[in-house]
């Protein structure tokens, strides 16, 4: 074998051995990442009357957040193609089981650019049972400003938005969240 | 035949008239052009104004994601009601904030974005034409009474046999 062969094999292996190296790593960082998190957001509303949100539910019938006035509600945005909101789900459904009472806290979810039969799967997978209005052409999501789900607002029993947070909730988000919304309130 | 040839004050004049000749078309075009622009053209130019809200830095007009999708119609929707530019950018503010419009208002601390380039440049112009004044003011220095004569005599000195051109001559004091 010739120099020259003998140098660009050995060129060969030092980069499929560099590449290796780097696929290696990506992995292991990718696999090693701490799950995206929840965060409170800026947004205008808070501190103002949260926009209506009227319509109907993945199961027919029909919804007015009106209704709920004088609760606290948590207004949650999802789609079931969404991996975060695939990963706060169980977290919602421990919220919802932990705020059952009828006069607690209530959730309400908003289809963000998904179909009611698909959202309908994802929620009873996984056994959410709280109301999730449809949102054609994503005019609530409009009027609440949201970027991408998953996002969650926490409206005040008086009917004005307390908080934006973005990214998947966990059930302790929200109830820390919630304290510190009505201790702010009062 | 032969071009006309003109004046060297004519000559310096032309680029005076080219700018009054370019100003005076500019106002009659801008005068005279269409009156309000189309519901069409009005929703491009707001749709081009927006930031997609899902998006990272491109118009509302250049996006297919579902927020920008909405926020098309929406401004559809209210050009189509009769709704200002203003009112539209106001009710969009109002729910995602002032980072959806991708030209800042020009109010508070964004508006020295607007006018600190406009009074640096006047200041820089101001400053330039100061310098030149004073420059061109040096320039035309007076001269006293025994300089002209110092000059008068080299020269007749110079006429009457002095150094020839070409010569170095010595430096009048």
């Amino acid at each position: 074998m010739s120099e020259r062969a003998l140098r660009r094999r050995h060129a060969a292996r030092w980069v499929a051995g560099s590449a290796l190296v780097i696929g290696v790593g990506l992995v292991v960082l990718l696999a090693t990442r701490p799950p995206q998190a929840a965060t409170e957001a800026y947004s205008p509303l808070v501190g103002h009357p949260a926009p209506a949100i009227v319509g109907t539910t993945v199961g027919g019938s029909s919804f007015d957040l009106d209704s709920l006035r004088g609760r606290w509600v948590v207004v949650n945005f999802f789609a079931s193609w969404c991996p975060p909101c695939q990963q706060e789900e169980p977290e919602l459904v421990t919220f919802a089981y932990e705020h059952r009472a009828p006069t607690d806290a209530a959730l309400v979810g908003v289809v963000f650019d998904d179909s009611a039969s698909g959202a309908r799967g994802f929620l009873q997978g996984s056994g959410a049972t709280w109301p999730a209005v449809v949102d054609p052409g994503g005019q609530v999501a409009l009027d609440y400003g949201v970027r991408g789900p998953p996002e969650t607002f926490l409206v005040a029993p008086d009917g004005t938005v307390a908080a934006r947070i973005i990214g998947p909730v966990t059930s302790a988000y929200l109830d820390a969240s919630l304290r510190q919304a009505e201790q702010a309130v009062a | 035949m032969t071009a006309r040839r003109f004046s060297p004050r004519a000559r310096a004049r032309v680029p005076w008239v080219a700018l009054v000749v370019v100003v005076g078309v500019a106002l009659g075009v801008g005068a005279n052009h269409p009156s309000a622009p189309t519901a069409p053209q009005r929703e491009a130019a707001i749709d081009a104004s927006l930031r997609c809200p899902s998006c990272e830095d491109i118009s509302v007009a250049d996006s297919s994601a579902p927020t920008a999708v909405a926020i098309r119609q929406l401004v559809a929707t209210r050009v189509a009601a009769g709704q200002s530019d203003a009112q539209i950018d106001a009710f969009l503010v109002s729910r995602y904030g002032p980072g959806i419009l991708l030209r800042p208002p020009v109010s508070g601390i964004t508006a020295a974005v607007w006018i600190v380039p406009v009074v640096a440049m006047a200041a820089a112009g101001a400053g330039l034409a100061v310098v030149f004044w004073r420059r061109r003011r040096l320039e035309t220095v007076s001269v006293a009474a025994d300089d002209r004569r110092l000059v008068a005599r080299a020269l007749a000195e110079q006429a009457g046999g002095g150094p020839g051109p070409g010569r170095d001559t010595a430096p009048v004091p």
